[in-house]
């Protein structure tokens, strides 16, 4: 018996060895050599260019699967390069009028859709109409709505349309071989917005698979759709240089090949994989033993990817994006376990909690700012003084912050909801999305402060899968949640609107709402004068700091991790994040 | 036997039933908006909110909501995850494979080794093989899966480079994905022999090899100080001490006489931990290994308040419970005479 056994585990041994050791030793030729892979820990919400709003969704699409009509020059976000257009319109060249009103772009011939139908203008038309027209909420169709049709929603308020096709059709037009905008007012921003954001599916295709033929009469019943409405949810038909394979929701990959029938030279590349892996550890072993070649590390992670061998670390990008706590005004109740008891009885919260302003400076005042961005980000941040970031036109340093004091945090909890807060306490649940470091490092250190002042005061954390943390805080569910926000454009009115303006992004979710704001940012959009434009953003600044909607934690620099045999990636702060910094996979290389 | 069998196969649905009812019980806290999406098998149909409420009765009494939910499930129809973006059924039948192959596997060697250094151990009390045996289990027990199984991959993946984490290597995975690759049981390496690819069984296997050693040392622990307690106990039984002093070997009192005795209550504890710690999923080693197993997905949907998976989920656990406490029966009526004779 004991030599049966001994013999048995000698030859699972041995096989385990055999197994084993068909793998690649440890540092030895490329991997995959003609493969990218992605290991990220955000799961992308939807592949349909004109609903995803974000990093993991816009990180796959743009440029790698759809393309736009111009794009940036590289790393150069003041100089553009003609893609789906044949050429760059400019004032010197006349395609762009002198009143600012009318832009021209000749279309590229010869370029095919992966399914292999021949773009046309008529689908350059069709696809900007549709990205304004579609206008899901919180989406990105306010970005070609704002300067078009000079309103960034389709619908009002009161949730009546207050756009028709009519104005759509008469926006963006087709003359011969060229498509022509028709600018409401002068936006100094538009070809920089077109450069990200002006995405070229084929009509034909879209009509096909149920979605908007681009008639007059059908658009209201494409508007707004839930996530997984469209086709395009998970199926996507670019121009791009890559074309989705597969998007494996339960494996958590999205899988691209390599369009052959690319109108430049196709790309080395012949595939790229983007995985889901939420353990930090497994996504490090990985890019040290080379499956990996691209991999999310957050700031305080940095430390175990720095000096790895066959890994490069390139650190020091300056970033257009801003970390920011915000409060939900009008938190939905409905089932909603974050408020607690819901009341405002030392066991919850109620739903208008963070209307109170005394309570949002409360939290304001509380949060460690200098501990934060050391912990997150090793330092390597700065403390915003509200939207506006540096690096964008308006920004000031000299305007008023908060700064961590307990003793204002207090003070100002004291006064919150007429002195009762102070005696009755609360209870609640913050959330940030599942992997990210950085959010949770934010998340306790709040809990961790504001428990700290009152015994009666607590918060718990809550993390939640990307793609549902979206939806979630869309549907109003937030409390007090992290969320950032990476520029769509390199322009001030980028964040000023999705910050402070009713219908923008964020108060749309927290339900805040300052008709100044509405004011200010219509103004600022409008104005062509640099000068009255800083002026303007500036005053924006102080009132996001007197109504305090949101507590502005960092904009941080940006560092990457690769595998060294990777080549041909460039920094680009527009490109959307897939790890923590945007790759255009097309120039890429592993060598 | 057969009797035997019959009769505990005919309670099954009853006990199915009164699971079912439990579950229906608790969801009945939650309002009619957050049960919609355990009747519908469709994001889009969550559009008509009330008309689902008025279809589905979910504003009627309990026992109208009970048959019609009932109905949902004779269906096949466990609702809407919000999580998953599809079907509860669907993401089940998805998921459950994974977890399945992960915990078939491990449990093969869980039985062997547990039972064997369990039986080993108690015959030979005190000696050294006992004090290692139980210095593994008691380390077993103690560590974390997750550090555990962190170890062993920075050793033998991020080290050696022998077994990495996930299912699949890329080309192994590009294969699979192909139309040249059919799944027939959603079982990797059973898929891989029955597709004539024996290069993917083996490359299947490389990627189980540290999931499988993780879930095996912490169970196994388990399983040894249960069987050797309970073989101690019967070594020390009358008919033992008979069998002893007749003169037979050590090898054939243990093998013959006291083992399957002694196997009893393993049997009991051997069908709970295949059918809730493995098949259930082990949300740990799924996501240390990032293996797409169930375990990942149902405590996602948990932490998501995705009610519809959640409710699935839970239907899935008790019905491997109710199964696994069926066969549990059946093979303790096997091993135990006594028990098909009441």
């Amino acid at each position: 018996m004991r030599h049966r056994v001994l013999a048995f585990a000698v030859m699972m041994l041995l096989v385990i060895l055999s197994v084993g050791t068909t793998a690649r030793g440890a540092m030895g030729p490329v991997t995959n050599p003609d493969t990218l892979v992605i290991l990220t820990y955000g799961d992308p919400e939807s592949l349909d260019p004109a609903y995803a709003y974000d990093t993991a969704s816009d990180g796959i699409l743009w440029p790698n699967v759809y393309e736009t009509l111009i794009t940036y020059d590289g790393s150069v976000l003041s100089r553009y390069v003609p893609r789906l257009a044949a050429t760059v319109p400019t004032l010197a060249n006349g395609l762009i009028s002198a009143d600012g009103l009318t832009y021209t772009f000749p279309i590229r011939k010869d370029v095919h859709f992966h399914d292999g139908s021949l773009m046309t203008p008529a689908d350059v038309r069709y696809s900007m109409q549709r990205f304004m027209l579609q206008d899901r909420a919180d989406g990105p169709s306010w970005l070609l709505l704002t300067p078009l049709l000079g309103t960034d929603s389709t619908r009002g308020s009161d949730g009546k349309y207050q756009v028709t096709y009519g104005q759509a059709a008469r926006a963006i037009t087709v003359n011969g071989d060229n498509v022509v905008f028709h600018l409401a007012h002068p936006y100094a921003a538009f070809m920089s917005i077109l450069a990200a954001w002006s995405f070229v599916m084929p009509q034909k295709w879209a009509a096909a698979n149920g979605d908007w033929d681009g008639g007059s009469t059908t658009w209201q019943t494409y508007n707004n759709p839930k996530v997984q409405d469209r086709y395009e949810f998970d199926h996507a038909n670019g121009t791009g240089p890559f074309k989705l394979q597969q998007w494996d929701r339960q494996g958590k990959v999205v899988i691209l090949t390599r369009n052959d029938q690319y109108w430049r030279t196709p790309a080395r590349l012949a595939r790229v994989e983007v995985r889901t892996v939420d353990e930090f550890a497994t996504r490090r072993l990985s890019l040290q033993r080379g499956d990996a070649d691209f991999i999310s590390v957050d700031r305080p992670n940095q430390s175990q990817v720095t000096g790895m061998d066959g890994v490069t670390v390139l650190d020091g990008f300056p970033s257009l994006l801003i970390q920011v706590l915000h409060f939900n005004y009008k938190i939905d109740s409905e089932a909603n376990p974050d408020l607690g008891s819901g009341k405002l009885d030392g066991n919850g919260i109620p739903p208008d909690f963070f209307s109170d302003v005394h309570v949002r400076r409360g939290f304001a005042y509380a949060f460690d700012y200098a501990t934060f961005i050391r912990d997150a980000y090793r330092g390597k941040a700065l403390q915003p003084n509200g939207p506006i970031i540096q690096g964008l036109l308006g920004y000031d340093p000299t305007l008023p912050k908060y700064t961590f004091d307990r003793e204002k945090a207090v003070a100002e909890f004291k006064e919150a909801w007429g002195g009762k807060l102070w005696d009755t306490g609360f209870k609640f649940t913050e959330t940030y999305n599942t992997g990210n470091k950085v959010r949770q490092v934010a998340a306790q250190i709040v809990k961790d402060v504001v428990e700290s002042l009152n015994p009666k005061f607590k918060v718990d954390i809550r993390n939640v899968q990307w793609s549902t943390f979206l939806g979630a805080t869309a549907a109003h569910k937030g409390t007090l949640y992290a969320l950032g926000w990476l520029a769509d454009y390199p322009d001030p009115d980028d964040f000023a609107q999705p910050f402070l303006a009713s219908n923008g992004n964020y108060p749309a979710r927290n339900s805040f709402s300052d008709p100044r704001a509405d004011q200010l940012v219509k103004d600022g959009a409008t104005t062509t004068d640099p000068v009255k434009r800083a002026g303007i953003y500036k005053q924006l600044t102080k009132l996001a700091y007197e109504d305090v909607p949101g507590i502005y934690e960092a904009q941080p620099t940006l560092f990457v991790a690769m595998r060294s045999w990777v080549h041909g990636w460039y920094y680009n702060a527009i490109i959307p994040s897939i790890v923590d910094v945007g790759i255009d996979w097309y120039p890429i290389y592993k060598q | 036997m057969t009797a035997f069998i019959a009769r505990r196969l005919l309670l099954l649905p009853f006990v199915a039933l009164g699971v079912s009812v439990l579950v229906f019980s608790l969801l009945q806290f939650l309002s009619p908006a957050m049960r919609a999406s355990l009747y519908v098998h469709d994001i889009k149909q969550l559009n008509a909110l009330p008309d689902i409420i008025r279809k589905y009765h979910l504003d009627q009494p309990v026992y109208v909501q009970y048959w019609d939910w009932l109905q949902q499930i004779a269906h096949g129809n466990l609702g809407w995850s919000e999580t998953a973006r599809e079907p509860v059924a669907d993401a089940i039948r998805g998921y459950f494979p994974a977890s399945f192959e992960l915990g078939v596997f491990s449990f093969g060697f869980i039985l062997g080794i547990g039972i064997w250094l369990g039986t080993a151990s108690a015959v030979h009390k005190d000696q050294i093989l006992d004090h290692l045996s139980r210095f593994t289990s008691i380390s077993g027990a103690s560590l974390p899966t997750f550090v555990w199984g962190l170890l062993l991959l920075m050793v033998f993946y991020g080290h050696f480079g022998w077994f990495p984490p996930g299912r699949l290597s890329l080309a192994a995975d590009l294969f699979v994905r192909s139309a040249q690759f059919h799944p027939y049981t959603g079982l990797i390496t059973i898929d891989a022999l029955l597709n004539g690819q024996p290069w993917i069984f083996w490359d299947a296997l490389r990627h189980l090899v540290l999931p499988v050693a993780t879930l095996t040392y912490y169970l196994t622990a388990v399983l040894v100080r249960i069987t050797r307690s309970s073989m101690l106990e019967t070594l020390r039984t009358d008919y033992v001490r008979t069998a002893q002093a007749k003169g037979l070997s050590q090898r054939v009192v243990v093998d013959k006489h006291a083992r399957r005795n002694a196997l009893i209550p393993v049997v009991t504890l051997s069908s709970y931990l295949l059918f809730v710690n493995l098949l259930a999923g082990v949300v740990i080693t799924e996501t240390v290994f990032n293996w797409p197993g169930i375990g990942r997905w149902g405590v996602g949907a948990s932490q998501q308040l995705d009610i519809g998976a959640v409710t699935g989920f839970a239907l899935l656990l008790a019905a491997l419970v109710v199964v696994g406490n069926l066969l549990s029966d059946i093979l303790y009526a096997f091993v135990d005479p006594r028990i098909r004779l009441q």
